[in-house]
């Protein structure tokens, strides 16, 4: 039998990456194997304005077995069914980058393709964006929950916008009720073994000392352990992506109740808006080498649809990583082990991955010491992941229009990563999106993006021509008649959420 | 615009399979966007002891290509495979079997292989490959229709052994049926201008042009590595072979439904059956002489030996699949170990790639830079999986000692460990063989990983073995359910389909 004693692992820092963490951990793992403590201080905020996230955050509240309806009423949740890009490309112009697919496969042929094709045989198909049914739903603020056996139209999946700062909350229950150990304090020092480097324990402001076996940082841009202490060196990449400072707040609730996140472009960065059901999160992600602090906040407070409800919080941050996610024994989990803007609200995804990738790879209470040849691996995922959001965002800023704004002249100048200039050539020439095992981000979401960002490949893969033009614009004719028929009889995203997890009450209007 | 008429003629310059199924896959797929294809045939250089002993997902190419199945295999007395099994005969290491399929079923909603590891730690001495449906139902000589029940449990898939000769023939009589032109050629010479190939010479007499130009002529490499001069990347010092011995034997009276690979000591030997003959492939080193080796094929194989011929073997793949117009194909690209029978899918890989990156206009530098960067990782990672047989065995004699002293990967390497260390599969992109293919292979060749995935403590030991035990009882019933190999042989050409 294995009789070893229980592996400690320590986590430090609350928020979201913590009792993300903590929670999984405590569900995850055997409690006779391993025990849990959690450190965190109050004296430490959040920010807690409005989160937008990915569809896989719905695979990590069910692995934690948590009832959706609750969970978004405990966390203001909303359902999100893709993101809209306002001005990205030029003043006026929007697209959505749904959570779902554009058109079918036809002869085992991708959709847009078939699209070009018809475009160019002069079959004047509609806009790419309206042979996706996650796009039609978006652009009648409708909802309704996809039917994976019977998809009526195109398949597509959705997400949520919750308040972080609630959803940290609720996964703090979720994990004290399940063995995890909380412990109020300031880390002041971390001591690490002599010979090996590993850390051995803390020491907190209280003076209380914790010894651990397992560490994992999530104390954010501090980065105290995997930073400061064990020197996982910062791989800046702020010449690629500038922005630097956001400004966030949150306002009343208007009547604009979207099923998506807004993205809009402006001078010197971006502004989000995720509706909640209680308010709306708001925000301004800008580049202080071209816009001040405060000019960025007016515009950010001239933009809101509703009363503010608080003074807006400046964010720090920069745009990189940390060399090795996870070194000697210790792993950082969200902003510890790097930062990526949330224009594609990835943050908690990295987190959620990170968190996942780091429990299959923990070291055995057997062994306790954490091994090489696994943290290697981990590393190896989260370099590729880290690298294809990387080059996605990237993707959103390049390919733009705004001539004469110097901070998108800038990153239209900028050299890009070799692996994007390669894919946005294969596009430009051919409509061609190379296919990743992993995924992430779909062929889909470049397309949405790609075609969004008012690219237009010159030409089309030749594949396509196996179908009869005639029989090609009857397949478009039928698929874009389903695709509207399906959007137009859901029913309103405010009225799927007042029944689903709402308040009780009536929904509150707007103020005006 | 497309501008089709700036590739309108492809050429394919090639012999038996390869040639044909290339000119099969590109007419099928292109021929409405106005391509026409045209073989130039040279005279072929497989034999009756020559099969193909294919992957799984050759199926899916001839999907695609509408090919009846049944057909197929009745018309080329071919027969079906779910896999390899692995014998030591230089006596230190147990079999294994490498199956066309996933081993285990999940757990408490965890994978299988962590808790097959908890339980070797524990003490549960059961061999990792009886919980593979598919390695169980080759045992027993039937092949497995999956039910819904068998695909809840995990996931299961064949292969073929095609006998070369008819195999090519039946791809060339589709071809022609199909619309492709053909000329045959004993000598091709080729007119070259600055953008590539312009022409053929055929026998010192007729002229064929083309826009764009298949190599599928093999390991000569006539267009890409002779004509345009695209060098090699030897892999020469990974693996201990270089010389292979081609025969034939008795067919079996019940064809297994897997080949067999036995180790001796100075080398291995491969059985594949077919409905026409036993296939014998013996792979050694030139250090061993002829007459030695075909002693040593004839005891391994236990068979008496018909037309045996040697032929040389170099690993190695073009540094480039796609020079200016012109793509290799299979052995004209890469030449892999004789191991796995990879031959066929490396004609897959490099048509499969071909497609969605067929020149649309007379420009495609980005097209050729697109596919010999996949091409390359997918060559690479197949040869991993055989460098890591090779590495890795425990195998008797000289030949097993200096293959396991062969240069490794960093990708290997880093799989190895990481298997090593949690079983956990580090999975590339562009890999053609799948995470359970690794398993088989690991485990089979005694990596057994020193720790499992944690989320698994979560089940008890007691159920554990209650699942471990129904799992097996699942197995059994279901196989025992299957018909037998000779049933599916027996059909009538252009009888049913079986159903996949």
């Amino acid at each position: 039998m294995l009789q070893s004693s229980p592996l400690h692992i320590v986590i430090v820092g609350g928020g979201s990456a913590g009792w993300m963490c903590a929670a999984a951990a405590a569900q995850v793992l055997h409690p006779a194997r391993y025990r849990i403590t959690l450190i965190e201080s109050e004296e430490i905020g959040t920010v807690g304005v409005g989160e937008a996230t990915l569809p896989a955050l719905r695979d990590f509240n069910e692995l934690l077995k948590i009832d959706e309806a609750q969970f978004m009423r405990e966390t203001q949740g909303t359902f999100k069914l893709g993101i809209e890009f306002r001005d990205w490309d030029l003043p006026g112009g929007h697209y959505l980058h749904p959570f779902g697919s554009f058109g079918q496969l036809w002869g085992g042929t991708e959709f847009q393709h078939h699209w070009m094709r018809a475009r160019q045989h002069g079959l004047e198909p509609a806009p790419f964006e309206e042979y996706c049914c996650a796009v039609a739903a978006c652009r009648r603020n409708a909802f309704e929950f996809p039917d994976l056996k019977n998809p009526h139209s195109t398949f597509y999946g959705y997400a949520y916008h919750f308040d972080a700062g609630l959803y940290a909350d609720f996964l703090r229950r979720w994990a004290s009720a399940r063995g995890v150990r909380r412990i109020e304090g300031m880390v002041v020092d971390v001591a690490l073994h002599a010979e090996s480097g590993d850390i051995t324990g803390l020491t907190l402001k209280s003076g209380q000392k914790l010894d651990g076996d397992f560490f994992v940082d999530c104390s954010g841009f501090r980065s105290l352990l995997l930073g400061d202490k064990l020197g996982s060196a910062w791989e800046d990449w702020t010449h690629w992506l500038p922005c630097d400072r956001a400004w966030a707040v949150p306002c009343e609730r208007s009547d604009d109740f979207t099923p998506f996140t807004r993205s809009i472009a402006k001078p010197g960065g971006w502004i989000w808006r995720i509706p909640l059901q209680h308010r709306t999160g708001n925000g301004h992600v800008f580049s202080t080498r071209f816009i001040g602090e405060d000019e960025a906040r007016a515009a950010l407070m001239g933009q809101l649809d509703g009363r503010a409800l608080a003074e807006p919080k400046l964010l720090r941050f920069r745009a990189g990583r940390r060399a090795q996610a996870w070194k000697r024994n210790c792993v950082g989990i969200g902003l510890a082990a790097g930062f990526l803007e949330p224009l594609e609200s990835t943050s908690l995804f990295l987190i959620q991955k990170g968190i996942q990738d780091m429990l299959r790879l923990l070291p055995s209470p057997e062994v306790r010491r954490a091994d090489q040849r696994l943290a290697d691996e981990f590393n190896r995922l989260s370099d590729q992941l880290y690298e294809r959001i990387r080059d996605f965002l990237i993707l959103h800023y390049v390919a733009n229009r705004r001539h004469g704004e110097p901070l998108w002249d800038h990153v239209r100048g900028h050299a890009m990563p070799d692996s994007l200039r390669h894919k946005l050539a294969l596009f430009r020439a051919r409509g061609h999106v190379p296919y990743f095992k992993d995924g992430f981000f779909s062929r889909d979401s470049w397309l949405a993006v790609l075609f969004g960002q008012g690219l237009m490949p010159e030409h089309y893969d030749r594949l396509a021509d196996a179908v009869p033009l005639p029989l090609l614009d009857q397949r478009l004719r039928e698929l874009h008649a389903r695709v509207a028929a399906h959007a137009a009889r859901m029913q309103s995203h405010a009225a799927v959420i007042s029944r689903h997890c709402g308040e009780p009450a009536p929904i509150r209007q707007a103020a005006s | 615009m497309n501008d089709p008429a700036a590739i309108r003629e492809l050429v394919i310059v090639g012999r038996d399979a390869p040639a044909w199924l290339a000119a099969c896959v590109m007419q099928e797929a292109l021929g409405a966007s106005g391509l026409r294809v045209t073989v130039v045939e040279l005279a072929p250089a497989v034999d009756t002891a020559d099969v193909y002993a294919t992957l799984p997902a050759l199926e899916s190419l001839h999907a695609r290509l509408r090919i009846d199945e049944t057909r197929l295999i009745a018309d080329t007395r071919g027969t079906f495979t779910l896999g390899r099994r692995f014998v030591d005969a230089t006596g230190t290491s147990a079999p294994f079997f490498h199956a066309f399929g996933s081993t285990g079923a999940r757990i408490d909603g965890a994978e299988f292989l962590p808790h097959w590891i908890k339980a070797r730690h524990l003490g549960l001495p059961v061999a990792f490959e009886d919980f593979c449906i598919t390695a169980t139902a080759a045992r027993y000589g039937r092949l497995l229709l999956p039910d819904a029940d068998i695909e809840r449990h995990g996931f299961t898939d064949y292969g073929y052994h095609l006998p070369a000769i008819p195999y090519g023939e039946w791809l060339k009589r589709l071809a022609l049926r199909r619309g492709v032109a053909v000329h045959h050629a004993r000598d091709v010479g080729v007119t070259r201008t600055n953008a590539g190939i312009a022409g053929l010479e055929l026998d010192g007499g007729r002229r064929v042009t083309g826009d764009f130009f298949i190599d599928a002529s093999g390991e000569s490499s006539l267009l890409l590595g002779r004509a345009l001069g695209v060098a090699r990347d030897s892999w020469r010092e990974s693996f201990p072979v270089d010389r292979v011995l081609f025969a034939h034997g008795a067919p079996f009276a019940t064809p297994p439904i897997h080949g067999e690979v036995r180790a001796g000591e100075s080398g291995w030997l491969a059985l594949h059956a077919s409905q026409v003959c036993t296939h014998v492939l013996h792979a050694y080193s030139s250090d061993i002489p002829l007459d030695a080796a075909l002693e040593n094929a004839a005891r391994l194989a236990g068979l008496e030996l018909h037309d045996a011929q040697m032929r040389t073997r170099d690993p190695g793949r073009r540094v480039l699949a796609w020079q200016d117009n012109c793509v290799g194909l299979g052995d004209a690209a890469c030449v892999f170990d004789p191991l796995h029978g990879l031959d066929l899918q490396a004609v897959q890989l490099g048509l499969v790639h071909l497609l969605p990156l067929f020149p649309v206009t007379a420009d495609y530098a980005i097209e050729r830079d697109e596919y010999n960067k996949n091409v390359r990782s997918a060559f690479e990672r197949s040869r991993d999986f055989q460098v890591a047989h090779y590495a890795l065995n425990r195998y008797r004699g000289d030949f097993w000692a200096r293959a396991r002293l062969a240069p490794v990967s960093a990708e290997l390497l880093r799989k190895i460990g990481s298997f090593r260390a949690r079983g956990e599969t580090v999975h590339y992109e562009d890999e053609s063989f799948t995470i359970a293919d690794w398993q088989s292979l690991l485990i089979g060749h005694g990596v057994i990983p020193e720790s499992w995935d944690p989320a698994v403590d979560r089940t008890p030991p007691e159920r554990l073995t209650e699942e471990m035990r129904r799992i097996l009882a699942f197995i059994r019933q279901k196989v025992e359910t299957q018909r037998p190999h000779a049933d599916y042989l027996r059909a009538v050409p252009g009888g049913s389909h079986h159903g996949r």
